[in-house]
Order: C-alpha cells, then sequence, then structure tokens
C-alpha cells in the first residue's frame, strides 16, 4: 500500500498510510501529519488523489512546501519523491510489495519513538564530536583557555589589587568565603559572582546587579577579554593573561 | 554579620496527561538539605527502576559520607570544587555504575538510564551536580538563571552554534540525550556552585516542566505563592494544563531566614523591585 514517511534528520517519525481521503501536514495539532516546528503553516501542505494520481498541493504556507528541492504549489507525485517541508522530509512510497528494497530499509531502521528519551548511540556521538571540533576550530576558542584569568582592581576599595580566577565559583562582597573582598561599610556579603562554564566565566548578581562595560547585566552574563565590571563603587578589569 | 539561611522545601511528581506510567523520581532529605530529581528512561516500567535506584544510591551515599569522611570517593575529585561538590558528583558517578551493573544483570532492563540533578546546601553555599537533560534554576530578584546546561543533542548543537535556540525548542530530537546515568560503564558528572542568598529561589525539574512551561511563566508563579509547596503544586498544574505531554517533577526551594527582621525584610525588598 501507498504510504507517506515522515523523516528528520534521517530518523523516521511517522508513517502515513495513503487512502481515498486527503492527508493533511501542518504544524497544527489536527494534521494527519503534524510536524510541530515554527517553520511549518498551521494548514501546510495536503497530499491527495486525483483522477488516479496522488497529487501535493501547498494551502499558501509561508515557507513554502517543496519537491525534490523545487517549490511547488500543486503537482503530481510519483514513487520515491521526496516532499521537503521546513526541514522535515516526506517520501513518497508508492511500493506495493512489502519486500522491495525501499520498503526493506524503512524496517531495518526502526522509527524511534521520538516523544521517549534516549540515549544517543556511539556513532551519532562520535558524529556530534567531529562537528563540535570543527566549530571550535572556526571559534578559535582554545587560545583563551590556556590563559589565566584575571580581575585587577582599577577603582574601589578591595584586599587585593589583582586576583587570579582559580575555583569554579569566584564570590565578590564582604563575605569570608568572597575572592573579591571588599571593604566599607554596607557590603553586602555577596555583591556578586563569577561561575566557571564549560565555555568561559560569567557573572552573576548577588545583592547588587553588576554592570558590564556600562550596561547592568539581566542574568547571568558571559565575560570577555577586557570588559570592565562595575559593582557599586568596585571597579574590575576582566582580562585574560598569558 | 552572616544571616543564618533557612531553606524552605515543596516538591511534587505528576504523570502528566499522556503517559502511563511515571519514571521521574524524587527525594529530598531535610536534615541534610540534599534535594535529588531523576528521570527515568527505557520502556516498561525499567525507567522508573533506573531513576529509583539512581536517587536512592545518590541520597546513601551522601549520608555515608557525612557520617563517614572514609566513604570512597567514586570518579575523579576535581580541585576547583568544595569538597561537598566533588561528594556530590561522587555520588552519582556511583549511581551511574549501579544503574549500569543492574541493566547489564538483567537482560529486560537492557538501555535503562535515568538524568539527575541534585543540590546540596551547606550553610550559605549551593552545591549542584547534574547528568541528563533534568534542570536547575536560580531565580534571584528578578531575574532567572539556568544553572545546568542540558546534555541533549539540541542543547550540544546550540552550545557549539550550529543550532539556534528556536530551532531547538521546535526540533522533534529534545528527547535524545547526550549523557545519562546508567547507559555507559562511566559518565561525566557537570558540576556547579553558588553562595545563595535569602529570598533565592532554587528549582530543581524534569523536562516535563521546561517543555510546557515558559522561563517567564516559571518565574512569576514562584515569585506569587505562598510557599514553595503551593509554588510546586502550581508548577504541575501549569504543564498540565499546557498539555502534560510528559511526567513533570518539581523540587522547589526557597532561601529564607528563620526569623526576618524589618531590616532585612526592606532589604530583600530593595534587591526585588530593583
Amino acid at each position: 500500500m501507498s504510504r507517506l514517511v515522515l523523516k528528520f534528520e534521517n530518523a523516521v517519525l511517522k508513517e502515513v498510510p495513503l487512502g481515498t481521503s486527503p492527508v493533511t501536514i501542518g504544524r497544527a495539532p489536527d494534521n494527519d501529519i503534524h510536524i510541530d516546528n515554527l517553520a511549518v503553516s498551521n494548514y501546510h501542505a495536503r497530499v491527495y488523489v486525483e483522477a488516479g494520481s496522488l497529487v501535493i498541493e501547498d494551502l499558501n504556507s509561508l515557507n513554502g512546501s517543496f519537491l525534490n528541492d523545487i517549490r511547488v504549489e500543486r503537482a503530481m507525485l510519483k514513487d520515491g519523491d521526496a516532499i521537503l517541508i521546513g526541514k522535515h522530509e516526506i517520501l513518497v512510497d508508492q511500493t506495493h510489495d512489502a519486500a522491495t528494497p525501499a520498503a526493506e530499509e524503512i524496517r531495518r531502521a526502526p522509527a524511534p519513538r521520538v516523544d521517549e528519551t534516549m540515549v544517543l548511540d556511539t556513532h551519532q556521538r562520535r558524529k556530534l564530536l567531529e562537528m563540535a571540533v570543527a566549530a571550535g576550530e572556526r571559534s578559535q576558542l582554545s587560545p583563551e583557555r590556556a590563559r589565566i584569568p584575571t580581575l585587577t582592581v582599577s577603582r574601589g576599595r578591595t584586599d587585593q589589587k589583582e586576583y587570579r580566577i582559580a575555583g569554579k565559583l569566584t564570590v565578590i562582597g564582604a563575605s569570608e568565603m568572597a575572592t573579591v573582598r571588599i571593604r566599607g561599610w554596607f557590603t553586602p556579603e555577596v555583591a556578586a559572582q563569577i561561575n566557571k562554564h564549560e565555555d568561559g566565566y560569567y557573572l552573576g548578581r548577588g545583592d547588587r546587579v553588576p554592570k558590564i562595560n556600562g550596561v547592568s547585566i539581566h542574568g547571568l552574563t558571559k565575560l570577555n577579554d577586557g570588559d570592565v565590571i562595575d559593582v557599586g563603587r568596585v571597579r574590575l578589569n576582566f582580562v585574560y593573561r598569558d | 554579620m552572616r544571616t543564618p539561611l533557612h531553606i524552605q522545601a515543596g516538591a511534587r511528581t505528576d504523570l502528566g496527561r499522556v503517559r502511563k506510567n511515571n519514571e521521574d523520581c524524587y527525594s529530598i532529605e531535610s536534615s541534610l538539605q540534599l534535594y535529588v530529581l531523576s528521570d527515568g528512561m527505557g520502556g516498561e516500567a525499567h525507567g522508573e527502576v533506573a531513576s529509583q535506584l539512581a536517587v536512592q544510591t545518590v541520597l546513601t551515599h551522601c549520608r555515608q559520607a557525612e557520617n563517614s569522611r572514609a566513604t570512597p570517593i567514586f570518579g575523579e575529585p576535581n580541585p576547583e570544587i568544595s569538597e561537598r561538590t566533588n561528594r556530590l558528583a561522587s555520588a552519582i558517578h556511583l549511581a551511574n555504575r549501579k544503574v549500569f551493573e543492574a541493566a547489564a544483570s538483567n537482560p529486560e532492563q537492557m538501555g535503562m538510564g535515568a538524568t539527575i540533578v541534585a543540590a546540596w546546601i551547606d550553610g550559605q553555599k549551593l552545591s549542584l551536580a547534574h547528568v541528563g537533560d533534568s534542570r536547575a534554576y536560580l531565580l534571584r530578584g528578578s531575574s532567572m538563571d539556568q544553572l545546568t546546561a542540558d546534555h541533549s543533542l539540541v542543547a550540544e548543537k546550540v552550545r557549539i552554534g550550529i543550532l539556534t535556540p528556536q530551532e531547538a525548542d521546535a526540533s522533534e530530537m529534545q528527547s535524545v540525550l547526550t549523557r545519562a546515568v546508567g547507559t555507559n560503564g562511566t559518565v561525566q558528572v557537570d558540576t556547579d556552585e553558588q553562595l545563595l542568598l535569602v529570598g533565592d529561589f532554587v528549582l530543581l525539574c524534569s523536562d516535563g516542566l521546561t517543555r510546557m512551561v515558559t522561563d517567564p511563566e516559571i518565574a512569576s508563579t514562584l515569585l506569587t505563592s505562598a510557599s514553595a509547596q503551593e509554588s510546586a503544586d502550581r508548577l504541575v498544574e501549569l504543564a498540565n494544563e499546557n498539555g502534560g505531554a510528559d511526567n513533570v517533577t518539581v523540587i522547589v526551594l526557597h532561601v529564607i531566614e528563620k526569623s526576618e527582621s524589618v531590616f532585612q525584610r526592606l532589604k530583600i525588598w530593595k534587591r526585588n523591585s530593583g
């Protein structure tokens, strides 16, 4: 029997048999093929049989329907055609015999139940790692990593003039747990704090909302080499040193 | 002068509106101020087995370590974090081993695993450790930050810059994890530390919450509830009202003082309004 096979990144997500009634495709949940992606219109397209031929019709969608990479409004479909909607691919499978190679391929790669949590297999993990390495090379993250982040005090009363950031958590304030001890009355225990994440150092608020380069932060904010941090009356320069 | 902190905790887990069994699990150990949440996976009832075993192992290991400093450490200690945070990571390494061994010795449970997020509070200091896509948030003043980085395929892709956050939110691949407890012989555990302030909220949750409820909705629920338990109840209700597509579990921690002076209340009010 003919069917449409919904795929995303080579994973089969759904198979819909083609019968006499049209198959609707879109972001709204009442579609036969429901694709929950913002690039897909609520009622994006439909596939139906007309005069013995299978037809796709785009329903004036915003981002279009593509048949074998060509944008179509209405087109006839044949076995093996690939419809692209957003980033999802819908394959037309009109092979009548279940033992044909196309059907076998689908059986060999059983549809993962996407609503169920699963863990990447080794092959997928290796692929991701390769992509991460490539992305890392592009952004040249590595030179910054080898250097030591430091805070130098250019204004205000602190216990030292310069601090090397060593741990995961660096507290700025009057607390005895603070790395950067600010002196003076009314200094909060924790005025601000810096957390080390995998990709760098992030400044967060404490009892004060610190500024980076004159702008108050909203939530955890990544620090860049040369940033000027203001916490109350104290000014710190964040610099990566060799 | 240090103000003594008190942690008000509330928690709730729920099946959601779609699933047939609850594979989430949580535990609160008030005497230790230790809070652990886990989301199991593996089909049938095995996800439940994995999450319960993971939570139990973390609690037992931390309890033992409190009683005896000689309790062995599992995994490589990290010199950048405190002894206590290392202990929490050690507990997750042990949980990983236990779940992995259970799965290996029982063919039916092959492939079972779990996410985990654990918080341990000592005085002012919050230790966090996690694996998978269960999250920890800190709400301070009016800004809420996610303290954990999801170990999911889409989140890792966003971090390396090959997927936008919008694409990630719309992706069908949100359930694909890059790390989990019990699916491999060893696991990499992420840790974080924070100094807590009076008025802070710490939220631990499974993805059943964050896929159904937006960050601003979460923040306003925390800020407008009368107690941590009410927050937890309302968050679960919100997730269900928005579809309840998955099991949902939340632990809400509110940092308060045992007795707040007028001066302290004024300080918190000032922080929350500024």
